[in-house]
């Protein structure tokens, strides 16, 4: 029986060792998996990478915040909350995004019969629509501000219109009023094509299920007109700048914060705005091949077995991409960045293609840890010419003084450090060794450049290394980490999408 | 292939140009990104035009600068040609990765120039902008400005404070900040009232977001840093590297003790202070009289020696010859088997160093190894010699981070240990007097104070 811990975080789970069996689920191949990112947190969650917490369970300077979004639909604002949501509960923070969508639906099943169309314009006109905007938009805010008081969350995520100028006062008014600081992020989008492509993933939302996708675009884009109009941007009159806001332009092209002096959070959110794209290829996962000895210390080369294995997960995969890009407009193409030359005389007056990896849809990336077999397994790669980088934080858990021993011999040798890993095997540490914590914090500087990169990207690593990487993008708890597994015969495919991330499983051989 | 810590650094050549009228705080963010980037093995050079301006003219009054004059306006001209062609020279025959040019580039004119020049030489630039209008922050870079800058060498506080805020109007007469609906095309950055108001416009690379968040996160408030190796452990003693040992007898005596010597060094900060150990039993026992709050950092533990963790250096040259061969020539590089490199140290210690800059007083008890890795950053001393530096056990060292240099002081607890030191080509430990080599008196030696540009 797991008692129930007197603290929330990471600061009870170093006092207090517990761990629930119940929550050790393993899979199996083909299925597809969705990620936590919207689950209701326990109150005794635990956070991967969170540094440290104080007794309350929240990072003792940062404070309450409500990020609340701003902007017309098809601007990404789903997108948005949910990826920072899962980067902040990454971090440490107490988050939970509340998508009033997700209430309207909650409550009127069918838009189409149960509600007017009024509904969808920031300020209805008709009486009925009013009152229905007005009610479920209260059950959003007192949802939040239940979240803040009752289940001790730190940052709230507010996924609705807002465009209206009094709707963001009263924002402002009530959750100051209750010691909670607003940030307000506004997205802004004037590229066409890509308010094209968020209409495309909103005609395919749970809304127009079942839907013809043109009927569904055309019903979409109503609320997007009906909003236009009166829609008021952020500050523009001068009489806001006493709000704290950032305003977010065409995804990342120029970002303009107002009154952030100093904030982590502020700051930590502007640097993951900075590199937050929107993904069209998918990370893949995969183990490196095997070794004669398969001992940890030695830091060995590639065996036989271990070469062979390397050409079919090169084959495997990129067999994999083709079949997914079957189809699509994206061609494939094997740089880390394939910008195509402007080669003119005026040439001060463009940029210079990107030359960063990633940078582009059709890009693909191969990263792995600088031990030898797992560099070696990326050969395959390299021959063909694709871009391979070796990346230090990738590399597994130090396993430290049990090294290369078996169960037996631990269980034997360390017999209470092994109950006590039994009891939480996120965090306890063997003698000298990292915890899976510790990998989460020094694997943290890579989270930003993965989100960075718009094409296909595949990690060749430890199952330890991958476990953390995949519990960051499946927003896994850190009960769940340590026992994911990464059997060496399987692939696993990450995909992106708005609302949720998805994992499927691939074997190789197959 | 070296291994960056930064992936996306390859192919990519990045000019940060500062923008801003003088006493923005320009040079004081330009050395941070320099020492930043540096520390973290990206090539980073800082061309401050001032200086080029100085061999011509070296105690300018305000006059020079108005932009009438045209002697001064050509020999401003001539320092700025100078300036970008070292740079360019830098970047194609020494492989840079980034340059910052430090200069006032208030002239849409000039912001064109150095835009062709760049982007002719495939090279991004990406324009930083210190704008403010904040009497309270300009006038605290003035007073910096007056009493440090060569142009004012000599001359009393008061008229050089005059002169140099006549020489500010001088540039306000010409001043074309950034917009967006101008410059809107551009990579730039532009810090309003330091940061009031960001703007960020057209970061491309993951560097450059890089650099940008690490200039949200500098901050100009005063503030300590303090530093100290865990007392004298019973490792120590019998002279063998890395393990998890208890404090020796001298060593326990050094934990009762430093509380006083804190106190000592922090005065009437004692109390707002935080202290960051790492999770090695030395060091939490050396914090163990410490009434502050205390962190616990995994970043922080000693550098893994791997398969010669345990052994003493006489050990390791018997057992593993080539390695401790390898190591001594090149001490930075060398990975310890199944251990870490000193590389490796400075990619963990990154997210601890930007914490640093966004806390105040902060007191870190930690290791050998990984205290050289993090006085190598507030000090700028370079890879060849960062690992090769003395720091001797008891002694706790202040660091107090100013504007254009970081002031050093050593306290000594007067409490004796064994010297850990150990130099190039032997397995003995201790410093010999006759060494010639200089690098090991970085901490022992006069305290340094470093000056870019």
């Amino acid at each position: 029986m797991i008692q129930p811990p007197k603290y929330p975080g990471n600061y009870s789970a170093r006092k207090q060792k517990r761990w629930s069996q119940g929550s050790r689920n393993s899979q199996s191949s083909g299925q597809i998996r969705t990620d936590a990112v919207h689950s209701r947190l326990q109150p005794n969650h635990i956070f991967p990478a969170q540094l440290y917490s104080t007794e309350s369970g929240r990072l003792f300077h940062a404070g309450k915040v409500l990020i609340c979004l701003v902007g017309l639909p098809a601007r990404g604002k789903t997108r948005l909350s949910v990826s920072l949501t899962r980067y902040l509960r990454w971090l440490g923070v107490k988050t939970h995004t509340f998508h009033v969508s997700d209430y309207r639906r909650a409550k009127y099943a069918n838009f189409e019969d149960d509600i007017p169309d009024d509904y969808f314009r920031a300020e209805p006109t008709s009486e009925e629509g009013v009152r229905m905007r007005q009610s479920i938009l209260q059950d959003c805010l007192d949802d939040m501000l239940g979240f803040f008081e009752k289940d001790k969350g730190q940052v709230a995520v507010y996924d609705a219109l807002n465009v209206l100028k009094k709707d963001r006062e009263l924002v402002q008014e009530l959750f100051s009023k209750n010691h909670i600081k607003v940030l307000f992020i506004e997205s802004i989008v004037d590229d066409p094509s890509v308010i094209n492509r968020n209409v495309q993933n909103a005609a395919a939302s749970p809304d127009y299920e079942g839907w013809d996708p043109a009927k569904a675009r055309k019903d979409y884009l109503k609320r997007i007109n009906a909003n236009a109009p009166i829609y008021q941007p952020m500050n523009e009159d001068g009489d806001e700048s006493h709000l704290r806001y950032i305003k977010f332009i065409n995804f990342g092209e120029r970002l303009i914060t107002n009154n952030s002096q100093y904030g982590y959070l502020v700051n930590r959110i502007v640097f993951f705005l900075m590199n937050s794209r929107i993904k069209t290829g998918c990370v893949y996962f995969a183990r490196c091949g095997k070794s004669d000895l398969d001992k940890y210390v030695d830091d060995e080369v590639l065996n036989e077995e271990g070469l062979q294995f390397s050409e079919t997960l090169a084959n495997k995969l990129l067999d994999t991409i083709a079949k997914r890009k079957k189809g699509s407009p994206v061609p494939v193409s094997l740089n880390a960045s394939s910008g195509s030359s402007t080669d003119t005389l005026e040439k001060h007056a463009f940029r210079q293609p990107p030359t960063a990896d990633g940078t582009n849809d059709d890009s693909f990336v191969v990263w792995t840890a600088t031990r030898k077999r797992t560099s070696a397994t990326a050969d395959p790669f390299r021959r063909r010419g694709i871009t391979v980088r070796e990346r230090y934080q990738l590399n597994q858990l130090n396993p430290g003084e049990i090294a290369d021993l078996t169960l037996e011999e631990v269980k034997q040798r360390f017999p209470d450090e092994w109950a006590q890993d039994q009891d939480d095997p996120y965090h306890h540490r063997y003698p000298r060794a990292e915890s899976f914590h510790d990998l989460a914090v020094r694997m943290e500087p890579l989270l930003l450049e993965m989100e960075r990169m718009s094409g296909d990207m595949l990690i060749i690593a430890h199952e330890s290394a991958l476990a953390v990487l995949y519990g960051y993008l499946m927003a896994c708890s850190c009960y769940e980490i340590p026992s994911l597994q990464f059997p060496r015969d399987e692939l696993v495919e990450i995909s992106y999408s708005p609302y949720e991330n998805h994992a499927r499983r691939i074997n190789i051989n197959d | 292939m070296p291994v960056y810590t930064v992936s996306h650094v390859q192919n990519i050549r990045i000019c940060v140009i500062m923008v801003g009228l003088p006493a923005r705080g320009k040079s004081f963010i330009s050395q941070k990104i320099v020492r930043y980037l540096s520390w973290l093995s990206i090539k980073a050079k800082c061309f401050n035009v001032g200086n080029y301006r100085r061999q011509a003219a070296s105690h300018p009054t305000a006059d020079f600068f108005d932009s009438q004059n045209e002697d001064g306006l050509k020999i401003r001209e001539e320092a700025a040609t100078a300036a970008v062609n070292d740079m360019m020279k830098w970047f194609n025959s020494e492989d840079g990765v980034v340059a910052i040019l430090d200069a006032t580039n208030t002239t849409r004119q000039r912001r064109d120039w150095l835009l062709r020049l760049c982007r002719e030489n495939s090279i991004e630039p990406m324009f930083l902008e210190s704008w403010c209008n904040d009497e309270k922050i300009i006038m605290k870079n003035i007073v910096d400005v007056k009493t440090t800058s060569p142009d004012y060498e000599g001359l009393d506080p008061d008229t050089a404070a005059s002169d140099f805020m006549k020489r500010i109007d001088k540039y306000q007469e010409i001043y074309e900040p950034l917009t967006i609906e101008q410059d809107g095309d551009l990579t730039f950055v532009k810090l309003i009232n330091v940061s009031d108001q960001v703007i960020i416009n057209r970061i491309e690379t993951y560097l450059e977001s890089r650099i940008v968040y690490y200039v949200m996160n500098l901050h100009i408030r005063p503030r300590c840093i303090y530093l100290s190796r865990h007392g004298e452990s019973m490792y120590n003693l019998e002279g063998k590297i890395g393990g998890d040992a208890d404090l020796s007898e001298r060593g326990f005596k050094y934990a009762q003790k430093l509380p006083e010597l804190v106190k000592q060094a922090a005065g009437d900060q004692v109390d707002n202070l935080t202290v960051w150990t790492s999770t090695l039993i030395r060091t939490q026992q050396t914090a163990q009289f410490l009434q502050q709050d205390k962190l616990q950092w995994k970043a922080l533990d000693e550098l893994d020696a791997g398969a010669c963790d345990g052994l003493t250096y006489e050990e390791i040259e018997k057992q593993f010859p080539q390695d401790f061969k390898e190591r001594d020539e090149n001490k930075y590089e060398y990975r310890y088997r199944g251990g870490e490199s000193y590389r490796d140290v400075v990619i963990r210690l990154e997210p601890i160093i930007m914490e640093l800059e966004r806390q105040e007083n902060i007191l870190i008890i930690t290791h050998q190894a990984v205290l050289r890795c993090i006085y190598a950053y507030f000090m700028n001393v370079p890879q060849e010699e960062s690992p090769w530096m003395s720091i001797p056990l008891h002694t706790l060292i202040k660091l107090e981070p100013r504007a254009y240099q970081t002031i050093v002081q050593r306290i000594k607890a007067d409490i004796p240990a064994v010297s850990t030191y150990k130099e190039k080509g032997t397995s003995q430990l201790g410093e010999s007097h006759a060494s010639g080599n200089s690098s090991k008196n970085l901490i022992t030696g006069a305290p340094i104070d470093k000056k870019d540009g």
